[in-house]
């Protein structure tokens, strides 16, 4: 039967750590990878993180005992075996099954990894980050570019070498369930990679007078990349600076500067060709004071229909009064003027 | 009750009390002169439990019979250095236990080699390695095994060796 969903499976047997434990422990996880720029990604680090893999992920217990593994790619220099084997070899100093041993195959061919493969050409340097700095004195950017990763494919061999059919169909079932979506992954250096089963093999040794034991293989590639710390380029960018200008405190009179007053307005009254009056309705009060006329021999002010006078220097209008100018003109083929400049109240 | 029936192949020259006699010495030069002595673990077929499907026993799971000596001619192949399978795992494993034994022996001690019974074999005072018998020798009938043709005295036993993961003795 299922159990409640508010019931807790699994009770944690270490407190979560609170205040400021949690706060180094924080700083502890961002310092664990406290850089801006990716982690290097080489073969070797590929090579290890698939023996991690083969050790932490299909790790076989058969029995309540752990099959051992051994935790290195054997190479050239067989001394190196025996340091990793020598807690489960018998007397004759060879590996006593059941154990686990990975093999990679030493080619490494371009990896087919289809995230990565179709691509610019050319190793050219791409921006991975914009990081800001400040060195005390000024803030600024600095600018980390890094090429583009190299798809590889790393093929690898583990082999479980045994007696018992049930070892065997442990280990099979733990691939089996581990690559039933395909693939899996590992973290290598904070990298998340690929590993796809690619087939099996059985190299039993099954003669009749030899030694009977169970020899399967897995195969194994993993689609990695290589990215080369040594290849990685900083470079500063934007860098704002902080100015500080020192000036004199000493308090100088300056000069008053001569205020020029500014020129009255003109307004002009027009009078067309063929007429002899122009009237005009102001919207404010002012005072008019005459400049001068063109074509215009003699003229006579009416102020709101009231005659105010004749060639007056001065006129006192007040809003809304309307100004009826009439003109004895010198030429009547010609227009005449009368200007006057106003001073606003 | 078997028909017993004499063998009278050779009979102008050669005859049972002649046979008898051979095979004593034999046995006398065997046990008394060189004396290669080997140990019997016959498996207890009943008391080893095994898995259904498979047959295995778990590891020291295999029970035996109360060991027997015995004499016999012994020959140890040459150990072969290889790799385990196609990995890289080199090692040099011992070779096959060639055990030639005496039919009267056998009858003597009232014992039986089977296929996947176990033989200790003294290397050194302190040091015993174990083998699995992978040919108990049982068919006899070729010449080689005969009395110059007059009937079988002897069994070739090959035994391969195993780890203390598949025996020990204990």
């Amino acid at each position: 039967m299922a159990l409640p969903k508010k019931i807790k499976k699994y009770l944690p047997l270490t407190e979560s750590k609170t205040l400021l434990p949690r706060r180094r422990e924080i700083r502890d996880m961002i310092e664990e990878d406290g850089t801006f720029l990716p982690k290097s990604l080489l073969h070797a680090d590929l090579d290890r993180g698939f023996l991690d893999f083969v050790r932490d992920q299909l790790t076989c217990v058969v029995e309540g005992k752990t099959i051992p593994m051994i935790d290195i790619l054997i190479t050239t220099q067989n001394w190196a075996q025996f340091t990793e084997t020598w807690d489960f070899q018998n007397i004759d100093k060879n590996t006593e099954p059941p154990f686990i041993t990975v093999i990679r195959n030493p080619e490494v061919k371009y990896g087919n990894n289809p995230a990565i493969v179709y691509n610019i050409p050319n190793r050219r340097l791409y921006t991975y980050a914009q990081v800001p700095t400040w060195d005390g004195n000024r803030n600024g950017y600095d600018i980390y570019k890094i090429p583009q990763p190299v798809p590889i494919d790393l093929s690898y061999s583990v082999a479980i070498i045994c007696n018992r059919m049930r070892e065997v169909n442990k280990f099979n079932q733990i691939i089996m369930e581990k690559f039933a979506s395909l693939q899996a992954y590992q973290t290598i250096k904070g990298h998340y990679i690929p590993i796809k089963n690619t087939g099996m093999s059985d190299e039993s040794v099954m003669d009749l007078e030899k030694r009977k034991y169970y020899i399967q293989k897995y195969e194994f590639t993993l689609c990695g990349f290589l990215i080369d710390e040594d290849q990685f380029e900083v470079s500063p960018a934007i860098t704002r600076a902080f100015q500080i200008f020192e000036t004199d405190t000493k308090y100088k009179k300056g000069k008053k500067k001569k205020v020029i007053p500014p020129e009255p307005a003109i307004i002009e009254f027009t009078i067309p060709v063929g007429q002899t009056s122009f009237e005009e309705l102001f919207n404010y009060t002012l005072n008019l004071n005459f400049t001068s006329t063109e074509n215009v021999e003699s003229y006579q002010v009416y102020l709101n229909g009231d005659y105010y006078g004749q060639d007056l220097d001065k006129l006192e209008i007040t809003t809304n009064d309307t100004v009826l100018i009439e003109v004895a003109k010198l030429d009547d083929s010609k227009i005449g003027k009368v200007l006057y400049t106003q001073e606003l109240i | 009750m078997t028909n017993r029936v004499p063998i009278t192949r050779l009979g102008k020259f050669f005859g049972e009390n002649d046979f008898s006699l051979e095979v004593s010495m034999g046995q006398e030069w065997l046990g008394g002169d060189m004396n290669f002595t080997c140990v019997l673990y016959k498996v207890d077929r009943i008391k080893t439990k095994t898995d259904d499907v498979y047959g295995e026993t778990v590891e020291d799971g295999i029970k035996f019979l109360p060991p027997v000596e015995f004499n016999a001619y012994v020959g140890i192949a040459a150990p072969e250095n290889k790799n385990v399978g196609s990995t890289k795992n080199a090692q040099l494993e011992p070779g096959n236990i060639t055990i030639s034994v005496y039919l009267k022996t056998l009858e003597d001690l009232n014992i039986d080699i089977d296929f996947g019974d176990y033989i200790g074999y003294y290397d050194s005072e302190d040091f015993v390695r174990y083998y699995t018998v992978v040919n108990d020798g049982r068919v006899i009938s070729d010449i080689k095994h005969t009395y110059k043709g007059y009937k079988p005295f002897y069994r070739t036993i090959i035994a391969s060796p195993v780890g203390p993961n598949e025996f020990k003795a204990l």
